[in-house]
């Protein structure tokens, strides 16, 4: 297997096996649920994990996982288990740490920082709203089609994110168990080639959209399900590689661009797109829009917003 | 359109080059965005421009856009003027 992340524990695994000093970072929407699940208690994120701390357990989405690597990879010696509370960013599987500073977003790679065991507790996301939910799945979708299409995509790797594609295709956009999985296996996978344009364009809009459009809740996940099925029907356009990768490995296309665009949110695209002008200088220079499969070239702006998403038919 | 204005727009696209910026003697070190990421949507770009696809050793060596040139002539490619 090309695509490998930590071992995965269940819940009594992990009680048993974590001794010593435990630090548990929890997102506030599951704290209660918690507290009456595992014997430690809840710290601060905001607190810097104490030196006599031997294990770090994060519970969250993939923003408080990422920050939990960043804080591992200050302690080496310091155990990390992760379990996320939402699928999508599959961070809990990858050794890329994306930490936003100041309204950017600081992207690195350190394989010293996966944890050393992943918790899958499904339940937890049952209470997620359901837009929210969609939304995770555009996350996962976005990793898996970009890094299937990456010029840096090994053919071992894209015979493995195809698998990963044929299996989302049956999934509801709302909760599955198998989600977690997936979204882990597709982050990993996308983390050894790279990802495209969607991703350039979440990273680089993420802070202003949420500084100009509080009220949108504007966040990684629902700009990746905005922008999936825009950004691949420019790279359809612009280049024959699209449909050429999907026949070789065997994708149903149509079934493709019906999921892409079941997760495509009108409203928020036109809302998205004043600010894609302001920023698109920055999207450009991106690393993530530099990787993308075709060439994205300055004049694309001016085609995401000719674009009828919403009215154009499903091939 | 020839070559030579292709080769052109292709690389002030890539490396989101200002107008005048541009030189046929660029070199890889005068250039901001000639990064690791700009070598990739370079090897990118001439795959969807040129038709050829770079090797990671013939991506790794440009190290400036007469490299380029003396790659896509031996595949053909004529830049005289």
């Amino acid at each position: 297997m090309t695509i490998e992340f930590p071992p995965i524990w269940s819940l009594d695994q992990l009680r048993e096996r974590a001794t010593g000093r435990v630090v548990v970072w929890a997102t506030p929407s599951v704290r209660e649920r918690l507290a009456t699940h595992l014997p430690w208690p809840i710290a601060e994120t905001t607190q810097a994990v104490p030196d006599t701390a031997e294990w770090l357990v994060t519970v969250g989405g993939g923003g408080l996982i990422d920050e939990a690597k960043a804080a591992r990879e200050r302690r080496p010696g310091l155990k990390l288990v992760a379990i996320p509370s939402i699928w999508g960013s599959g961070a809990e599987a990858s050794p890329i740490i994306v930490l936003s500073c100041a309204g950017r977003k600081d992207i690195r790679v350190n394989p010293a920082a996966l944890p050393d065991a992943i918790v899958y507790w499904p339940e937890l996301a049952k209470s997620v709203p359901p837009e929210q939910q969609r939304a995770a799945c555009g996350d996962c979708w976005a990793h898996a089609l970009e890094g299937f299409l990456s010029p840096l995509a090994s053919p071992e790797l894209r015979n493995e994110l195809s698998q990963v594609i044929r299996r989302l295709l049956t999934l509801p956009l709302s909760f599955d168990p198998q989600w977690f999985e997936l979204s882990a296996l597709a982050c990993a996978g996308q983390s050894q080639a790279g990802v495209g344009l969607v991703h350039g364009v979440a990273h680089t809009l993420e802070a202003p959209l949420r500084r100009q459009q509080p009220e949108r809740k504007w966040h990684h996940a629902r700009l990746c399900s905005t922008f999936l099925e825009p950004v691949m029907r420019l790279n359809q356009a612009a280049s024959g590689k699209w449909s050429h990768l999907l026949a070789e490995y065997g994708l149903p296309e149509n079934e493709i661009w019906i999921s892409l665009r079941a997760l495509f949110e009108p409203d928020f695209y036109r809302n998205a797109l004043p600010v894609l002008r302001q920023e698109w200088r920055a999207v450009l220079r991106d690393p993530c829009s530099r990787t993308n499969s075709v060439l994205v070239r300055p004049d694309w702006l001016e085609r995401f917003e000719n674009l009828p998403c919403h009215e154009q038919p499903v091939n | 359109m020839e070559n030579r204005e292709k080769l052109k727009k292709l690389v002030e696209d890539v490396f989101l080059l200002q107008p005048g910026e541009f030189r046929f003697d660029l070199r890889r070190e005068e250039v901001e965005t000639w990064d690791s990421f700009g070598v990739v949507s370079l090897a990118v770009g001439i795959q969807e421009v040129f038709g050829h696809h770079l090797t990671p050793a013939e991506a790794g060596g440009i190290k400036s856009i007469g490299d380029v040139i003396d790659i896509l002539s031996t595949k053909g490619f004529n830049f005289d003027h």
